[in-house]
């Protein structure tokens, strides 16, 4: 409880550091980074997450560079977007280091690269589904008096320490010291999450029964709704089995409801940092991956598990082709930002 | 011969009701002791027809040593058929089904479908081209006490028609975690017998059953969707005959599961008999 509360604390105190610092790093994105296009940022939220080992942080800094206007919408949402690829990406990182130390165990990561390859299958169609909805201005009529109102409170509490921390910093240091603590406090937030256990629940036969995928996928959206994290969601499934093995008929629609729920915490970040705009872009993420999930789930499940499961089958089958794979979603990042 | 099967077989002159009570009557030659037959007729123009082509079946199957019985309805096929089920306690019930899948499947239905969900007796569903033989019986196995059953109903069949059986379990689980025993979701069936891994273990036991009945077995274990792999090795591995449990799951999981059997059954282009558990005979 108190480590969650500190983790709150520190989550809203990153992210007005983060808003104070944004604006001093416009130069070093548009300049040195040459950050200016869609792809760029795309590219930025992927790297930064790899980074940090989470996406969870990098969205929220999109959110602090859209509040300060460093970032456009379309940007941000890109930025968000890359964030979950790299958050999925993660596991590759850890297969690389399994190989490098001489083992073969990357087959007990199939749940991380089947996570990856879902994350993707849903987040390029979402991206331009997303950057369509936002260049449509669909929903910018959305008004929230209530916002300005609750950034207002919050900035009250915070402004007479926030003052001289300002004072003492260069804004970049400010802003890289809000990711340092933003992340902090995610991590800090895992940690304080209570263990949900489904076998309580009596859902504990998942070896032999098939879930309906609608359900698996309402389930996925829930569960990550309380726990903030793809992967806390899925670690929850562990004890359903004494094998630690999961039927990939289950696990591939939970994983698609988690991808979307997984952005509640973005959407905080937004609401906190008190910018409509900010808040307008998740919304257009989670619409977006609902639009782009939900008739998967529904009407196409049978061959897109199909797909999913053919080509988890591909990556896991040689060495040869997991370093394919690997190579892939390590060089995508940097080349888009590059290029 | 078995001595105590009873059996349920329709007429009603289409194609696809013929080709169901032709594989009906070989099975039953093979392995029932009373048949009951619904000559079932849409309209009074078709009645002959149908009754006839039930009598000359039920002539079949008195010279096969058989007690027969012919009932004549007008209706429909579900209907009568699930009535007919509904009064007699059979073992198991042989119908035709076109297979039809996506848009057609919404617009038109499936009586298969009906059948498996309107009744607890073990069904028969005919469907895919007509085989001369049925040499070759495909049982898959969910690697758990439900599966004995639709095991020791395979072995009775492929005794009764001299076919040999491959029992297939699908390995479709991917590792939740770091200490999963990985090296089981990739292993062959031999393998997983020597390890005497859970799903090994079950498969030895289940080719007991096999060989004490007489039957000619072995074991096979694919990895990926249960569903696609129990349908690609009955194509590829040209099997006549595809045996699975009823997917029954009671209470509130049943509500949340989904019916592998059904899905299967609509997929596979051959006959697939799906064992309802409870139904020994």
């Amino acid at each position: 409880m108190g480590a969650g509360l500190i983790a709150i604390l520190l989550f809203v105190f990153a992210l007005e550091m983060m808003k104070s610092g944004a604006k001093g790093l416009t130069p070093v994105l548009r300049g040195h980074l040459d950050i200016e296009h869609a792809a760029d940022c795309l590219g930025l939220g992927w790297l930064m997450a790899y980074v940090v080992l989470s996406g969870s942080p990098a969205a929220a800094i999109a959110m602090a560079l859209l509040s300060a206007e460093t970032l456009t919408q379309i940007q941000a949402f890109a930025m968000v977007s890359g964030s979950r690829l790299g958050a999925s990406s993660i596991v590759l990182l850890l297969g690389f280091i399994y190989t490098l130390r001489g083992h073969e165990p990357w087959t007990v990561l199939s749940t991380g690269v089947l996570s990856l390859l879902l994350t993707a299958s849903v987040q390029f169609p979402g991206l331009l589904v997303g950057v369509f909805m936002l260049k449509q201005g669909w929903l910018d009529a959305i008004y929230w008096p209530w916002l300005t109102h609750f950034s207002t409170g919050i900035n009250a509490v915070i402004n007479p320490i926030m003052g001289p921390i300002t004072q003492f910093f260069p804004q970049w240091a400010l802003f890289v010291l809000g990711g340092a603590v933003i992340t902090l406090s995610f991590q800090l937030f895992d940690k304080a999450l209570p263990e949900f256990r489904f076998k309580r629940a009596g859902l504990n036969r998942p070896s032999r029964l098939i879930y309906r995928p609608e359900i698996m996928f309402f389930m996925g959206l829930l569960v990550t709704l309380l726990t903030l994290s793809v992967s806390v969601s899925i670690g929850i499934l562990v004890p359903l089995s004494a094998r630690g093995y999961v039927r990939r008929e289950n696990i591939m629609p939970y994983i698609l409801g988690a991808n979307i729920s997984t952005m509640i915490d973005t959407l905080a970040a937004a609401l906190i940092l008190g910018a409509p705009q900010a808040v307008i872009v998740v919304l257009a993420h989670m619409m977006s991956a609902v639009i782009v999930s939900l008739p998967i789930v529904l009407l196409a499940y049978e061959p897109y598990t199909r797909l999913m499961s053919g080509a988890l089958e591909w990556t896991l089958r040689k060495r040869r082709n997991f370093a394919i794979f690997l190579g892939i979603f390590l060089l995508v990042p940097i080349v888009l930002i590059l290029s | 011969m078995n001595v105590s099967m009873r059996m349920l077989l329709y007429s009603d002159g289409s194609q696809l009701g013929s080709q169901a009570l032709r594989l009906g009557i070989r099975i039953a030659s093979a392995m029932a002791n009373t048949v009951d037959i619904v000559a079932i007729s849409r309209s009074t123009d078709q009645e002959g027809e149908v009754v006839e082509q039930a009598a000359v079946a039920a002539e079949k199957l008195r010279v096969a040593g058989v007690s027969v019985t012919v009932y004549p309805r007008s209706g429909t096929m579900l209907d009568e058929l699930l009535n007919q089920a509904e009064a007699v306690d059979y073992d198991l019930i042989v119908v035709g089904s076109r297979g039809r899948r996506g848009i057609r499947r919404l617009i038109a239905g499936s009586r298969a479908c009906s059948i498996l969900k309107g009744t607890t007796t073990s069904v028969l569903v005919v469907k895919g081209k007509e085989r001369e033989n049925i040499d070759h019986i495909l049982v898959g196995s969910a690697a758990g006490p439900e599966s004995e059953e639709t095991v020791r109903f395979a072995a009775r069949l492929a005794r009764a028609l001299d076919a040999s059986v491959a029992l297939l379990h699908v390995m479709s689980q991917v590792a939740l975690e770091e200490h999963a025993k990985a090296a089981d979701l990739e292993a062959e069936a031999e393998e997983l017998m020597e390890r005497d891994a859970r799903e090994g273990v079950h498969l030895e036991n289940m080719l007991k059953i096999l060989h004490q009945e007489g039957v000619e077995a072995k074991a096979l274990v694919r990895h990926g969707l249960i569903v696609e792999e129990i349908v690609d090795e009955a194509r590829n591995g040209h099997f006549d005959i595809l045996a699975i449990g009823a997917h029954t799951v009671p209470g509130v999981e049943g509500l949340l599961s989904s019916d592998l059997s059904e899905r299967i059954m609509l997929s596979a282009e051959r006959p697939i008999l799906i064992v309802h558990q409870g139904r020994e005979t």
